[in-house]
């Protein structure tokens, strides 16, 4: 208590920003006595989310995602592969997260951030398990040719909750993602029919026709909330983050099912009810995101 | 393959000294100190500058200057095939070389001892030309950062295709296997700081390439002072002034 009685005296002479950086704690835990936080937003809200699908041309399907300040940008590449003896009807998924030194001032080239394959496996596992894609629609001949899609995502700029922008990012590329119209040419090798051979008949006929969109179904999205003493911090940004760092993401589907949860540690403790609050936190969220991904999808559709 | 048809088209139907179009914005990553993306038609870039900041490593720290970094690398879905290694690669490592080696050359290291500045380039979307595309990306966001510098550094590069000298190859063009001449200059002072040439060519002919590439990187460097001055209006807006 002593120390915060000091910082009570020097808040009076010290400048704003200062005792920002100074004090952090003191100044986030000053806010939240108010049921505010420092950029003006209550306590369960989270930031202001916007999507903008095929950011990337040369992609099979893209989404640039913005959470406020964290921005991701995800795209998808397609290759052919040959499918496993066990699982000859599917298709395979790679995931991968990046960080690049751009996104944040901690990352130095040679010293790659802690969190990033973190992130890479939970976004891998909570995509694959959430059964949202279909494998067996990523397959072409079945036992000799299947699509193998890789999902990269990158972080431009990392402002806190990077699993769920990096999610939203996931999920709208896999909505934008087109598959191409392919054939079996003589040799069995797959090729890509484009539209100066499309009329030329020696090729057989494209494989996939029909299949150009992937079928999603229920798709996955996330919030992650801050425990704090007994405050719950919806959406994070990067400084509350590192001050404050016990973290929950609770990630549901658009049937409100929960597909996973993740509490990795920390110094707060939860108890039950303050899960609960979460998912119903997170259960608002969820309807905001189907929300903002529809429209965007129907603004792609109408260009 | 013909890269100029006879009414002097090339394949994306610019004539042979047109320029692709610019398009760049400033002050993208919230994190940076200054940042950038810069577009030369479907290659896109995004730069980020860190700095003046504390040096990482001690023992390279230097009593009379600035330490100057970049790195280069590309996004795994920037290039046709997915890329599998895009950093640590040879051509990445050069790249970033020649890019500290060329803004170094323009900012006042002098003036900021003991400390280091870090250029990070990300190539989202290469479409030929990206060397160009990072200097001008990496010049935008060293003057967002407020970086003192002596002119900024444009970028261009020229080619030879089918006896005409083109301007702004593309990834088609560039890989024709024609010669490939980038020229970086500080346009104010003009004076060359960046000179690569591949492939080979006439004495005569690499005259006007490079005066070729040397005029693109001019108009390059009028677009980047249109966007610095509007960037300020703004900022001058914002603050009320």
């Amino acid at each position: 208590m002593a120390a915060a009685s000091g910082t009570n005296d020097l808040s009076s002479e010290m400048e704003l920003d200062a005792f920002r950086r100074l004090f952090p704690l003191s100044f986030h835990e000053r806010h939240l006595l108010e049921s505010i936080r420092p950029d003006g937003r209550p306590l369960g809200r989270a930031r202001d989310t916007s999507l903008s699908l095929g950011a990337v041309a040369s992609a099979n399907g893209s989404a640039l995602a913005k959470i406020g300040c964290t921005t991701m940008l995800a795209a998808i590449k397609l290759e052919v592969m040959t499918p496993t003896v066990e699982a000859p009807d599917e298709g395979c998924i790679a995931i991968d997260f990046h960080m690049p030194p751009i996104c944040s001032p901690l990352i130095r080239p040679g010293r790659p951030a802690e969190v990033a394959p973190v992130i890479s496996k939970q976004l891998s596992d909570t995509i694959l398990s959430s059964g949202t894609i279909d494998l067996k629609e990523l397959c072409l001949v079945s036992g000799k040719a299947a699509w193998m899609a890789y999902l990269d995502i990158y972080c431009l700029d990392a402002d806190g909750a990077l699993f769920d922008a990096a999610l939203l990012s996931a999920v709208a590329a896999f909505s934008h993602l087109q598959i191409p119209v392919v054939s079996l040419n003589d040799d069995g090798r797959i090729v890509l029919v484009s539209e100066e051979n499309g009329g030329s008949m020696k090729e057989k006929e494209p494989v996939n026709k029909e299949k150009i969109k992937l079928k999603m179904n229920s798709q996955p999205f996330s919030l992650t909330c801050i425990l704090h003493k007994n405050y719950i911090l919806a959406d994070p940004i990067s400084e509350e983050e590192s001050i404050m760092e016990t973290y929950l993401t609770v990630v549901l589907d658009t049937n409100y099912q929960l597909v996973s949860l993740n509490k990795p540690g920390g110094p707060g403790l939860a108890s039950t009810s303050s899960i609960q609050d979460c998912i119903a936190l997170a259960q608002k969220r969820v309807k905001e995101l189907q929300q903002i991904l529809s429209e965007a999808i129907s603004d792609m559709e109408v260009d | 393959m013909e890269f100029v048809n006879p009414e002097g088209l090339r394949l994306d139907g610019r004539r042979p000294m047109e320029m692709r179009q610019l398009r760049a914005e400033i002050g993208v990553v919230s994190k940076a100190d200054g940042s950038a993306v810069f577009e030369m038609g479907n290659t896109k870039v995004i730069a980020a500058v860190y700095g003046p900041r504390e040096v990482q490593n001690r023992s390279q720290q230097s009593n009379d200057q600035a330490l100057v970094r970049c790195e280069y690398s590309m996004a795994n879905f920037s290039t046709g095939d997915r890329m599998r290694k895009p950093k640590g690669d040879r051509r990445s490592t050069e790249i970033s070389m020649v890019i500290r080696q060329t803004m170094e050359a323009c900012i006042l290291t002098h003036l900021m001892p003991r400390s280091q500045i870090d250029i990070f380039v990300q190539v989202l979307q290469a479409d030929g030309g990206t060397r160009s595309a990072c200097i001008n990306a990496a010049t935008l966001a060293l003057a967002d950062a407020g970086i003192p510098m002596t002119d900024i550094v444009t970028s261009c590069s020229a080619g030879f295709l089918n006896g005409t000298p083109l301007l702004d190859l593309n990834y088609v063009e560039d890989s024709a296997g024609g010669p490939d001449v980038t020229v970086g200059i500080l346009p104010k002072l003009d004076k060359v700081t960046l000179l690569q040439m591949d492939s080979k060519l006439q004495m005569e002919t690499f005259e006007t390439v490079m005066q070729l590439a040397t005029e693109g990187c001019k108009a390059v460097a009028s677009y980047i002072r249109e966007v610095l001055l509007e960037n300020t209006k703004q900022l001058e807006s914002r603050r009320g002034v």
